[in-house]
């Protein structure tokens, strides 16, 4: 198997390539990157992705992580919950 | 409504419940795991006096001390998201909703994923799932594995799988790529070692710190580093090689190895197959912050520390009023020092709860901390200590830029 065909986001399938690819396009940050190619955006939430999503966007140089900032927003919730509890949540 | 929540009932999260209820407070603690221990119920090795730590043990200890004090425990339960209503701490479960004054983050850290081709197939998983199967579960994760990623964790894990009849093929470095660059490059690799060659947990440190002592070796660094690597254990230690593929149908079946060059260039021709029915990736630890970004607490990229954490005080406590953190999400260290900090931040909520006379005991709970961390016998990073400081000295500007502001708006 060839390291471009590599899933990176395993729940929104995104591949190596596929990343490396449209951060070299784009010259974009980890939040543009997501946005493009969806990598951390699925069932998980990017619990497993995001590290490396991120690691991608700075080896472009395009995404020095800031001293004070995670550069990909955490949001809630951060575990999958299931649509009827989040009705209840919201409540 | 708790007088203290406290979430993740690891060796942070179960010490602190401790000193709250020691203290007089009610206490509920979370977590999204079946029993209490966090990272800590893996942990078996030999500590440097000969003695054997046993992390389902002490677990087991310290949440029978946690009961025996009155501390309610809800386990199987995720924290989805917490928030500050009307000066309570909201805590989201989907099992309901907690509510809070004194709410303390002990969430621990999670492995870095280290991507290498064919690591989708079963049969791959992370070194520290390798951990809870053995120690925890009993279960063996094959018959035969190959770790990627030499690192003190890995070489830990390592020898508890050899103790447990487990065989390791080798102990390699993935391929580099745009995500593993440091983890992929063996001089960088030899020189973390290099720096944590004062620790004896591990037999990879001192036949690696032997090996380093050694003028010739260390003078010609990684270019010497012997083809066949060395043996800790009976298993071989690769810093020349790299995983370049993990190979199998329908699980994992081998690996491709490749000779790599001092700079993690891969020698064209050099590969070999290795064969194993499983695989364990290394990539390091980081702190698990997620619930203090939601909470809107500042962070710092401090290095030392495995990453992005909370600012925090000696005290534990965060600016936000009310939120403490203890344990790894305050920076990668070993299970006696997350527990040392889970004593001061169960304290620091006691005070903050209105319990007095409390000042001194803090002061050498805080004390304790340090002596902990200088006579670790397992330490993640060399320069911890230059962490500690940063943080430490952010915490002070902070509080002054604050008292500025506070005298100017009167
Ligand atoms: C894979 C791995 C292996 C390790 N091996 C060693 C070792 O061999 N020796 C050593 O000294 N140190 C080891 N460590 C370091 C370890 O983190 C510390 O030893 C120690 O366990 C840290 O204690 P803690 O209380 O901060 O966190 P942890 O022990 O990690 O406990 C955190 C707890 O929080 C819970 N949690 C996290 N998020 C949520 C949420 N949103 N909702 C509910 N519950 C949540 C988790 O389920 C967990 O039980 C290891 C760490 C990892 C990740």
């Amino acid at each position: 198997m060839n390291e471009n065909v590599m899933i990176i986001c395993r729940c929104e399938e995104v591949t190596y390539h596929e990343l490396v690819s449209t951060a070299t396009k784009y010259k974009c940050s980890a939040r543009e990157l997501k946005l493009r190619t969806r990598a951390g955006m699925g069932y998980c939430g990017g619990r497993t992705c995001r590290t490396m999503v991120e690691k991608i966007a700075q080896s472009m140089g395009t995404n020095t992580p800031t001293e004070t900032n995670i550069s990909l927003k955490v949001q809630p919730p951060i575990r999958p919950v299931s649509f009827e509890n989040l009705g209840r949540i919201s409540k | 409504m708790f007088k203290a929540i406290i979430i993740g009932s690891g060796p942070a999260g179960l010490t602190a419940a401790i000193t709250c209820a020691e203290n007089g407070l009610d206490v509920l603690v979370i977590d999204e795991y079946m029993s209490a221990g966090g990272r800590l119920l893996g942990q078996l090795y030999e500590q440097p006096d000969g003695s054997w730590w046993n992390g389902l043990r002490e677990s087991k200890n310290l949440y029978t001390t946690a009961i025996s004090l009155g501390v309610k425990f809800h386990f199987n339960t995720s924290v989805n998201n917490i928030e500050k209503r009307n000066n309570r701490w909201v805590v989201y479960t989907e099992k309901g909703t907690f509510y809070t004054e004194n709410l303390l983050l002990a969430t621990g850290a999670a492995e870095s994923p280290v991507p290498v081709p064919g690591w989708t197939l079963p049969g791959v998983m992370s070194v520290g799932a390798a951990q809870v199967m053995t120690n925890v579960h009993r279960v063996k994760p094959g018959k035969r594995g190959v770790i990627i990623g030499v690192n003190v964790l890995s070489s830990v894990i390592a020898m508890e799988l050899h103790l447990a009849g487990v065989e390791i093929a080798c102990l390699t470095l993935p391929k580099m790529n745009s995500i593993a660059n440091k983890e992929g490059n063996p001089s960088q690799v030899l020189d973390s070692l290099l720096h944590v060659s004062h620790m004896a947990t591990s037999p990879l440190i001192r036949y690696g710190s032997k090996l380093l002592k050694n003028d010739f070796i260390k003078n010609l660094g990684i270019h010497f580093y012997p083809k066949k690597g060395f043996k800790m254990w009976n298993t071989p230690i690769q810093l020349r090689k790299a995983v370049i593929e993990i190979y199998g149908k329908d699980e994992v079946e081998g690996v491709v190895v490749a000779a790599i060059k001092a700079n993690g260039e891969v020698v064209p021709g050099s590969e070999e197959r290795i064969q194993a029915d499983f695989v364990c990736i290394a990539g390091g630890l980081y702190p698990l912050v997620e619930l203090a970004a939601l909470a809107g607490c500042p962070f710092f990229l401090v290095e030392e520390l495995g990453g992005h954490v909370p600012l925090h005080s000696e005290k534990m406590e965060t600016p936000l009023e009310g939120l403490f953190v203890a344990g790894n999400i305050t920076g990668i260290e070993g299970a006696k020092v997350a527990a040392a900090q889970g004593r001061t931040a169960g304290l620091a909520m006691a005070i903050h709860s209105g319990i007095k006379g409390l000042d001194t005991e803090i002061r050498h709970s805080m004390d304790m901390v340090k002596q902990t961390r200088e006579s670790a016998d397992i330490q993640f990073h060399p320069e911890i200590e230059v962490g500690r400081k940063r943080i430490l000295r952010e915490w002070e500007i902070s509080q002054t830029s604050k008292q500025n502001h506070e005298a100017l708006m009167g």
